[in-house]
């Protein structure tokens, strides 16, 4: 029995220095995690309201979707509505192409990556660049992210290096200023060197761009204002080099104003990265003097996703990555083993919701540890909805044949307390059976275990002794 | 006090010596204990597979068979876990969010009842929170002069409370440790990554076999490299996926159910 | 019917159970006996900068100097400020080339060093091209958390007028992109220093 993630899985652990690799790193964020919860003594409650804050926004998400369009258009921000991937793709076209937009830097938005827009916007001719480092790298080597926060993680340096010696063009005359300001680093795999090269050439990128776009972390309703929350800066300086500014908001980021704001800019770094705050929290309420700001609203199934009893939840939501970095499984098997672009438990529930046939491998990829539900910020019940979308998978016509055999043949026995007992008598016999079958392919059990020894008497056939 | 004991079909079979222990340990308490035989499983293995339908007939035979009885003690942390989360949600599917499917074949017909109250359900409890919040234990006469690493079980430590979920800030506590400091001569201490899970999961162990293998070496491995000579924990599930685990790689470490060591001597 | 009005109904017929408001006023969030102490103290630590006290009636222009003694182009729209570029006239491709931006926040924050820099320059680039970046806040303005902050900053009539912009900023740019390893100068200001008046 095998889903795409465990073949793939399976084929991760051939390099076990690679697992422990990642399996240490990721971890290593959990525990800084760790170190800013217990740091802080209101944390649990913060937690809750982070949770009450989300259910009360997305419960009355029209009201709050109509006071942040009327504050931004009063703030003279143009405000766009998209149903699906397809009229957002089209609408930023449509503001690019009217604007002579020829090149594009962006920020991080994982909405921008549900919606496939770099795609969208190379087929027509537009340059897009990713301006957060992770994201630059992997677009430069044609990579998919493997993470949501920490895309390139699993990227070795050498490779980064050679691809930047490939592809940036003036990458000797960075080199020479590198010296000429009394760099240090003589190893240029070095991960500062090589920093400072993606820095001097996405300055450049930022000064020949007609346009920056971001995503938002949280759309605030009473102001209009779009959070924006970055380590690098890159979001700042998309916005405030190129004139003109696209915000990409997924309706469900919204919150309700600046005492939620708090509440959530405390919670998403330190979840997200270990780190008390990120380095730059900015509040995007306008255009620039001289520019324009427009904002598009995404729902592409979010207002299907409210009407869901069973998984409505997730559209709390808010893509900081702290399930993936405590989910044992993630951290053992990394992005690349599941099918949907975002990982870990989230991963697994959002795949399902956007297309649950395309995505159902994904489900195997949980042993119901039931971390993650711990660590989330806003108290996603993450492992109760893989158990939900397991009870899923056969009506869907995804239910593994084998799991199902299993589960019927003990389902049998288990109905039926004499076929019970007398299969518990003839047990035993698993013990006398040679090697080769107990410990073939066809006792997927013997993959990684030893086979065990079955006792000669079950607890059903002691209890006639022990009760006299 | 009557308590009904719930023996959970893998220790049933693999692992009976673990119900022995249970019954002397409650019975050297004073206890009027009775094994109701026609039990057999609480579904969790169809469940967690996706079955669930398949676990429903199961937790109504449960909560029949359990009815007469004041608490019921399970050894395995999973498996009363479980019965208090999931036995309730499975009998009352009736509300229209379950679907039948064309592959679940019914043994038996179909009972309505709608709502129905899994009284068992609510009583059930695994036998180190039993022994530590109902009967509160201060001293046992076992002797174990061993070092101990304990096992958090995670439906143990995420669903039962038997000990702090590491995850989280608050008062920091564990029953198991509690309950094995009564035990004269032991030393117990915890691994590193002390609740991570083992990568048991039932089905999990099999469907995503070498990501398993993984969680369970690397989870072994925590345990020996604190210098015990034992794993032990409220989980025979994960004791047995460790021990194969330890056994085939060839990791020299020891495996005990928490209540074998309780009852060691009776 | 508009995309809008279609998202807008469809959301509205799918909730079922609707949630109230938490009552946030019961939170009691982490607070310091010395805010201003913890301030300094995240600031040269977890934010990564510099920081130097002044006292009001020192020269800002000095302190800027001597802590950036081989800066060409400083740029800053503060009075007093020997500045080469002034954000409010110079423009973007010029500021890139700042290898001082001199900023003003208004709050500073404890737990987590950042300061409030509502945008006071036309071109707020001066930010976040600058080479290094001076921030200057006033110890009276430090408070304990960000519910404070946003408390004051939501009350205040003062920003978001004339530049609908307003940023928190703690410390220098860093990542850690590359295999973990942490980096200052990502892409904006490779070096900070908080000035404290």
């Amino acid at each position: 029995m095998s889903t795409r993630h465990s073949k793939a899985a399976e084929a991760y652990q051939q390099k076990p220095e690679v697992v422990e690799h990642h399996d240490n790193t990721f971890f290593g964020v959990r525990q800084k995690r760790d170190r800013m919860a217990q740091a802080l003594p209101e944390w649990e409650d913060l937690r809750n309201a982070a949770n009450q804050i989300k259910r009360h926004t997305i419960t009355h998400l029209a009201d709050y979707l109509e006071q942040f369009e009327a504050n931004a258009i009063k703030n003279g921000v143009h405000v766009y509505w998209a149903k699906d991937a397809d009229e957002y793709n089209a609408i930023v076209y449509d503001i690019l192409s009217s604007h002579n937009v020829r090149k594009v830097v962006k920020s991080k938005s994982m909405l921008t990556e549900e919606c496939h827009l770099n795609e969208n916007l190379e087929a027509k001719g537009i340059d897009v660049i990713e301006t957060d480092l992770g994201e630059r790298i992997l677009q430069m080597m044609k990579l998919a992210p493997s993470h949501i926060v920490m895309p390139a993680l699993h990227v070795h340096r050498e490779d980064i290096g050679d691809t930047f010696r490939k592809l940036i063009p003036n990458y000797d005359e960075i080199v020479k200023g590198y010296r000429a300001v009394g760099g240090s680093a003589t190893d240029e795999n070095d991960p500062t060197f090589l920093t400072y090269v993606a820095r001097m050439h996405l300055r450049q990128q930022f000064m020949e761009a007609d346009a920056g776009m971001t995503g938002a972390n949280f759309g605030v309703a009473s102001t209009g204002d779009v959070v924006v929350c970055t380590n690098e800066g890159n979001a700042d300086m998309s916005t405030a080099i190129p004139q003109l500014h696209i915000v990409s908001m997924g309706i469900e980021k919204l919150i309700p104003d600046y005492a939620a704001v708090a509440v959530f800019q405390r919670l998403l770094a330190r979840n997200g990265t270990g780190q008390e705050t990120t380095v730059y929290t900015s509040h995007f309420r306008g255009p620039r003097p001289g520019g324009e700001m427009h904002i598009v609203l995404v729902d592409n199934g979010r207002s299907s996703i409210l009407g869901n009893v069973e998984h409505w939840q997730t559209l709390k939501c808010m893509r900081c990555g702290a399930c993936m970095n405590t989910c044992p499984v993630y951290r053992r098997s990394a992005g690349y083993s599941y099918t949907y672009f975002i990982p870990g438990p989230i991963g697994i529930n959002l795949g399902m919701l956007r297309n649950p046939r395309e995505y159902s491998d994904n489900v195997s990829a949980c042993s119901l540890c039931c971390s993650c539900d711990n660590v989330c910020p806003v108290q996603v019940d993450l492992s109760s909805q893989v158990y939900r979308w397991r009870q899923q998978l056969d009506a869907l016509g995804k239910a593994d044949a084998m799991k199902k055999t299993m589960s019927r043949g003990m389902s049998m026995l288990f109905n039926h307390p004499k076929l019970y007992t007398s299969a518990l008598r003839l047990s035993p016999i698993v013990n006398w059976m040679p090697g080769f079958v107990v410990q073939s392919s066809l006792n997927p059990w013997a993959y990684g275990h030893q086979m065990m020894k079955f006792p000669k008497k079950s607890f059903h056939e002691l209890w006639k002794e022990l009760r006299d | 006090m009557k308590i009904g004991l719930f023996v959970p079909c893998y220790v049933d079979a693999l692992y009976p010596e673990v119900g022995v222990s249970t019954y002397r340990l409650l019975k050297s308490l004073g206890l009027d204990v009775e094994y109701p035989e026609r039990q057999t499983c609480c579904g969790q293995p169809m469940g967690n597979a996706g079955f669930e339908q398949m676990a429903e007939p199961l937790a109504r035979k449960y909560d029949e068979l359990f009815a007469p009885y004041d608490y019921v003690v399970a050894p395995s942390a999973s498996c009363a876990a479980y019965v208090r989360v999931f036995h309730p949600g499975l009998t009352n599917k009736a509300n229209g969010s379950h679907e039948t499917h064309e592959s679940y074949e019914s043994h038996e017909p179909h009972e309505s009842h709608w709502p129905h109250h899994c009284a068992a359900a609510a009583k059930t409890m695994d036998i180190v929170e039993f022994l530590h919040d109902v009967m509160k234990v201060e001293s046992l006469p076992a002797r174990f002069p061993h070092k101990v690493s304990v096992h958090n079980s995670c439906h143990g430590v995420r669903e039962l409370g038997l000990s702090s979920p590491s995850e989280r800030n608050i008062p920091r506590y564990n029953k198991i440790i509690d309950l094995l400091r009564l035990v004269d001569g032991i030393e117990v201490v915890e691994p590193e990554r002390p609740d991570e899970c083992c990568g048991f999961g039932g089905m999990f162990a099999v469907e995503e076999q070498a990501v398993s293998r993984r969680m369970g070496i690397d989870k072994v491995k925590r345990h020996i490299a604190t210098g015990a000579e034992y794993v032990t924990g409220p989980d025979s599930s994960c004791l047995m996926h460790m021990q194969g685990v330890a056994e085939k790689e060839q990791l020299p470490i020891k495996f005990i159910h928490v209540v074998q060591i309780l009852a060691n001597g009776l | 019917m508009s995309t809008k009005d279609e998202i807008l109904q469809k959301l509205r017929s799918n909730t079922r159970e609707q949630y109230e408001m938490p009552d946030l006023s019961q939170l009691t969030p982490i607070t310091f006996d010395d805010p201003v102490a913890e301030f300094i103290r995240k600031t040269t630590t977890i934010a990564g900068a510099k920081l130097l006290e002044m006292k009001a009636d020192d020269s800002l222009d000095a302190v800027v100097h001597k802590a950036y003694p081989d800066a060409k182009i400083i740029a800053s729209n503060i009075p007093g400020v020997k500045a080469q570029l002034n954000p409010d006239t110079a423009t973007v491709e010029e500021l890139e080339k700042a290898d001082v931006g001199v900023i003003e926040g208004k709050i500073g924050v404890a737990e987590n060093a950042c300061v409030w820099i509502p945008q006071a320059m036309k071109e707020r680039a001066v930010c976040f091209a600058s080479e290094q970046l001076v921030i200057v806040v006033h110890r009276d303005a430090i408070v304990n958390n960000m519910h404070e902050a946003y408390a004051r900053i939501a009350a205040s009539q003062e920003y978001f007028q004339e530049y609908k912009f307003g940023t928190f900023i703690s410390g220098p740019s860093k990542t850690a992109d590359i295999e973990g390893a942490l980096v200052y100068g990502a892409q904006a200001a490779r070096g900070a220093t908080v000035v404290l008046v």
